[in-house]
């Protein structure tokens, strides 16, 4: 596999051109009436709908069930699967949507949902009469922005911290009261876990790791890491959010800077946490299941630490795992609003989903499936219910020119742990990078 | 590696004995001098190239052991040290996609056929026309050839898509095999050009003198001479388009069209869980047509031009 | 005349042609063998390159259509560090790894071309490595090669070394681990290598050694000029397909470029602006600086040409 080869071999795509047709296409897309192929009428008179998702095999079979079980109850609609994979997959969609030929009904992350919302690429769910009565309080916002309603939650998500009881034991370390704990206490803990562990095991993975620390913190200080159309946060808080990362550093809380950067390039079930090389884990909570699996232990749930000891000053928040949004150049609005209202609302969906895509929105589905749920589950759930008094304001999603905050977070982040840069400086261009991308992007 | 590239230049002299005859397995060359020496010196290279190509193994031995454990071991055990046989990889990876993993080798495989047949006619018939004809554009034509070569894709992968869904093929193997018919792997061009220009032109000019056209000079000499560039031809078109992921990304959309790059991947979410046995698994039966087609291909390649008759 | 004649003369003024006018005589069976490719080109291949073209003057975010920005792009070019850092590790990336894997692949070429044991066996071992393409097998492999406790690792703390780096997460020693892998997959030239040496014909070296010829002469006056149109297309080849260098970086580092723009590669990070940040208007104009960049080094090549390419005819 030498460069050549790859690229030749993505030459057959190079080469393929573009005739006159296609170049009055490219110049315009965007005016919403192309001629895509989702949400024709097909031979037969039958609606089609194409539906992409990321996911992998697991996710991939449990999606084909939805469909022949939403086919079977509407035989005038046919839907056309298109999975993929989560790194490929935004380029398969913006190359579909820029083409004009987007799908009709599309899995959506927050990292890109105001990136394509925000430039009318998505339908407002809400404006096309997606019911949302029975969702939980705090669960449609997030997919919610000055554009409409560009995604529906598809799984409640919240930030947590994972505790592998195994290290802790191994440590001879008693595990923490998530309710009380401060942020003293959680670098306390990993301290005296590394102090008391082999070598190579650590009292918790690096903060970094997960893009919604950044976030916690912020909002412990009182801001927040986006406004509607900006930052919300200035280059002191960044910078202090650094300072706190070399802290845990120094004090051997976290691994090396070598370590923490070889664990970020890792899929979840090759991470230090997974294989039981960390007491602490920054995760989101959706992925419990997948760290139970990979680690073969019973991990525990905590939530954030708080500066007071009380657990309403975490300020947790609810994410939403993923969105089922759809493409506003969709034919069949209302077929497409039909479909992804039966995903959220319907407990036959519900029950062949159960938590495959996170823990439901929609209260009456997540009664209705109890008895489906796996140990994993019902840990997430009963976490996530908890915690729902305690939540602060739902955060906004990145503006459209900042999905791809969290790598320039992470870059910076990088530049300052391994000493290539000063906090200060790694600050201030973090936040001049991201408000250039923000100006010249609206 | 770099020991073995500064044990090899003692070598290389004698590798360019061409004592031997095209076959392979004739024992290594002429003993000229002392033939002890000549056998510690054999012996010596075969050890070299051996260490050499463990190196070269080590990958495939460890997605071998790899693909024959269970999930939850592959990254909490290493080495290449197997305890069990979990060969429920294969058997599930078999089936664990929307389609048996069969079709996807299917598909592969009628991607690939077709890009070899495109790539050999089309690039040959440009290759000659640019190695041997004198006709007028040829240098501009040249130029504009090699700087086809020289974009990078991602810019150009929304005008192509934005073409071929246009013609509605999207979702076909089309634009995956067609382009091939019309030599626009310009790296194969540019490659058997360099090897026409290689074979001497006397061979041609006396076929011309006997009262051949040019299809004629093409078919009978130009061709059987340039074998082992058309082996290469087809051994790189085999394997690049095998492996090709991105292409088959874009263009492929139902599951049930996927080739096999892309069903690999479907075992796999770096944010969740991943079934890396059976990604493993699959990867092994994927990668043996690459490899037999390789074993096979190999053979015309190095039959040289002392094997079609000329001297 | 040479193929470096031919761009030579493209480069020279009408009049100034040298010696003697181009004949065509073959024009008529020149543009049929060179039909399918140049269907190809107007039908496939020109279209996108001037779309990109035309999109390098404007803003273009993928979704909403393009605005035409003049040379905006370019200008921002100019202030833009991470640009500059991209190519200095481009750069350093082609000059290190194309001689090293170039001359890798003559060596073992030049030994595998005789006859010897086992040889059929030696090349699809040395070949091994490249048929495995750009998989995520090799990814998640070379990480647990080069990761900090890889077997690099622990080799080296066998050997005594106290905590050596974890080479692929470590932004001074993470592109040397991409340039070992790209040293690696050294088989694709090699096979170049081996068809042509097969095709040098025999008689030249039987005619050598019936003058009494010795090996090192043979490689000097015989292999090393009939095979140079193909070491020569095989650095040409090799050095567009560096500066395009895009599979390696994005394998080792998640597409990342990471850790610190360590490993930020042009291609890299013109495929972040424009898939990641949607600015393909921007990341067309850098398609096209690197464009420009790879055809000087490519008619550098073609002069250099001049002066040790052998051709005959």
């Amino acid at each position: 596999m030498t460069t050549r080869d790859f690229v030749i071999s993505r030459r057959g795509a190079l080469k393929l051109g573009l005739g006159a047709t296609a170049a009055v296409a490219l110049t315009a897309t965007g005016c919403g009436s192309g001629g895509g192929a989702g949400g024709a009428k097909n031979a037969d008179g039958k609606v089609e709908l194409r539906l992409t998702w990321w996911g992998n095999d697991t996710r991939n079979a449990n999606t084909a069930k939805l469909v022949e079980a939403y086919q079977k109850a509407n035989p005038n609609v046919v839907i056309k699967p298109e999975s993929g994979e989560w790194a490929s997959y935004w380029d398969k969609l913006a190359t579909q949507v820029a083409a004009n030929d987007a799908p009709d009904i599309i899995q959506m992350d927050e990292k890109y949902i105001r990136e394509y919302g925000g430039r009318g690429a998505l339908l407002d769910l809400a404006k096309n009469g997606l019911d949302t009565s029975k969702f939980a309080p705090g669960t449609v916002k997030p997919g919610e922005s000055k554009d409409g309603l560009m995604g529906i939650n598809a799984g409640v998500n919240a930030p947590v911290i994972l505790a592998n009881p195994k290290v802790f034991k191994a440590a001879g370390v008693d595990l923490p009261d998530d309710k009380t704990w401060t942020w003293d206490d959680f670098k306390r803990i990993a301290v005296e876990i590394t102090r008391k562990s082999p070598k190579g095991t650590y009292g918790s993975t690096s903060p970094m790791a997960n893009d919604a620390t950044l976030s916690g913190f912020l909002r412990q200080r009182g801001k927040a890491l986006f406004t509607e159309d900006s930052l919300g946060f200035e280059a002191a808080d960044a910078q202090a959010f650094y300072d706190w990362i070399m802290e845990l550093q120094k004090a051997k809380a976290i691994p090396s800077p070598d370590e923490v950067a070889e664990d970020d390039g890792k899929s979840l079930d090759q991470s230090s946490f997974a294989i039981g090389k960390a007491g602490f884990g920054w995760v989101w909570s959706n992925q419990l299941n997948a760290y139970d699996a990979a680690s073969g232990e019973d991990i525990k749930i905590l939530r954030y630490p708080s500066q007071t000891g009380k657990a309403a000053d975490a300020k947790l928040w609810y994410k939403a795992s993923m969105f089922w949004s759809a493409s506003s150049r969709t034919k069949n609005a209302e077929e497409v609003v039909k479909f992804i209202n039966w995903l959220s609302n319907s407990v036959d969906a519900g029950a062949i989903q159960t938590t495959e895509r996170g823990v439901p929105p929609n209260l009456d589905v997540r009664e209705k499936i109890a008895d489906k749920l796996t140990k994993s589950d019902k840990k997430t759930i009963a976490f996530i219910e908890a915690i729902e008094p305690e939540l602060g304001d739902t955060p906004l999603p990145p503006p459209v020119g900042a999905g791809n905050f969290p790598d320039i977070q992470k870059r910076y982040g990088q530049d300052v742990i391994f000493g290539r840069s000063s906090s200060a400086d790694a600050a201030k261009k973090l936040i001049d990078e991201v408000k250039g991308n923000i100006s010249s992007a609206s | 590696m770099t020991s073995l590239s500064s044990s090899t230049l003692t070598t290389t002299g004698n590798g360019l004995d061409r004592s031997g005859t095209s076959a392979e397995g004739t024992g290594s060359g002429r003993p000229k001098k002392s033939p002890v020496l000549s056998a510690v010196k054999s012996v010596a290279k075969h050890v070299l190239l051996i260490a050499a190509g463990l190196l070269m193994l080590y990958p495939l031995l460890w997605m071998a052991v790899s693909s024959l454990r269970p999930n939850d071991l592959i990254f909490r055990q290493p080495g290449l040290w197997l305890k069990t046989l979990h060969v429920q990889n294969y058997s599930e990876g078999w089936t664990a996609l929307a389609q048996p993993f069969g079709r996807y080798l299917l598909n592969s495989a009628i991607v690939v056929i077709g890009a070899i047949v495109g790539n050999l006619v089309s690039c040959s018939l440009a290759a000659y026309a640019f190695a041997r004809l004198r006709f007028k554009g040829r240098k501009i034509w040249f130029a504009i050839m090699l700087l086809t070569i020289m974009l990078p894709v991602h810019v150009v992968v929304v005008p192509q898509y934005i073409l071929f869904s246009q013609l509605g093929w999207v979702n076909t193997f089309w634009p995956l095999v067609l382009p091939k018919f019309l030599a626009t792997d310009a790296f194969f061009v540019f490659l058997m050009v360099q090897f026409i220009r290689g074979i001497p032109r006397d061979l041609d000019e006396a076929a011309r003198i006997d009262g051949c056209g040019h299809l004629k000079i093409f078919w009978h000499v130009i061709l059987p001479l340039m074998l082992p560039a058309l082996a290469t031809t087809a051994i790189f078109t085999f394997i690049w388009t095998w492996n090709d992921f991105f292409t088959a990304l874009i263009y492929l959309t139902s599951p049930d069209m996927f080739t096999v790059p892309v069903a690999l991947r479907s075992f796999i979410d770096s944010t969740g869980g991943s079934n890396w046995g059976a990604m493993f698994a699959m990867s092994i039966v994927s990668l043996l047509p690459v490899f037999f087609a390789f074993l096979f291909g190999q053979k015309f390649l190095i039959k040289g031009i002392s094997t079609t008759g000329i001297k | 005349m040479s193929v470096v004649g031919e761009l030579n003369s493209l480069r020279r003024p009408k009049g100034a042609k040298k010696g003697e006018k181009e004949e065509s005589p073959d024009n008529k069976a020149g543009y049929l063998f060179l039909a399918p490719w140049l269907i190809g080109l107007f039908l496939i291949t020109i279209g996108p390159m001037l779309a990109s073209l035309y999109l390098s003057f404007t803003d273009y975010n993928l979704i909403q259509p393009p605005e035409w920005i003049g040379l905006d792009n370019f200008h921002r070019m100019l202030g833009d560090s991470r640009l500059l850092n991209s190519l200095k590790v481009t750069f350093t990336y082609v000059f290190v790894s194309v001689p090293l894997q170039l001359a890798l692949a003559l060596l073992i070429a030049l030994v595998l071309d005789r006859g010897m044991r086992g040889l059929a066996f030696y090349r699809s071992v040395f070949y091994l490595p490249s048929l495995l393409g750009s998989s995520v097998a090799i990814a998640i492999l070379w990480r647990q090669i080069f990761g900090t406790s890889g077997l690099v690792n622990q080799v080296l703390g066998h050997l005594g070394v106290q905590s050596p780096p974890g080479w692929i997460s470590n932004p001074d020693t993470a592109l040397s681990t991409i340039i070992l892998l790209h040293v690696w997959t050294f088989g694709s030239p090699m096979i170049i290598f081996l068809a042509g040496l097969r095709q040098i014909p025999r008689m030249y070296y039987e005619a050598a050694e019936v003058d009494g010829a010795g090996t090192l002469t043979r490689f000097s006056k015989i292999t090393l000029p009939l095979l140079s149109p193909i070491i020569f297309f095989n650095l040409v080849l090799q050095i567009i397909g560096a500066f395009q260098s895009f599979t390696q970086a994005f394998i080792v580092s998640g597409g990342s470029g990471g850790p610190s723009d360590s490993t930020m590669f042009y291609t890299l990070y013109l495929y972040q602006k424009g898939f990641g940040q949607f600015d393909m208007g921007y990341a067309s104009a850098l398609a096209w600086l690197l464009l420009v960049i790879i055809a000087a080094f490519t008619v550098i090549n073609f002069i250099a040409a001049k002066y040790w390419v052998f051709y005959d005819d």
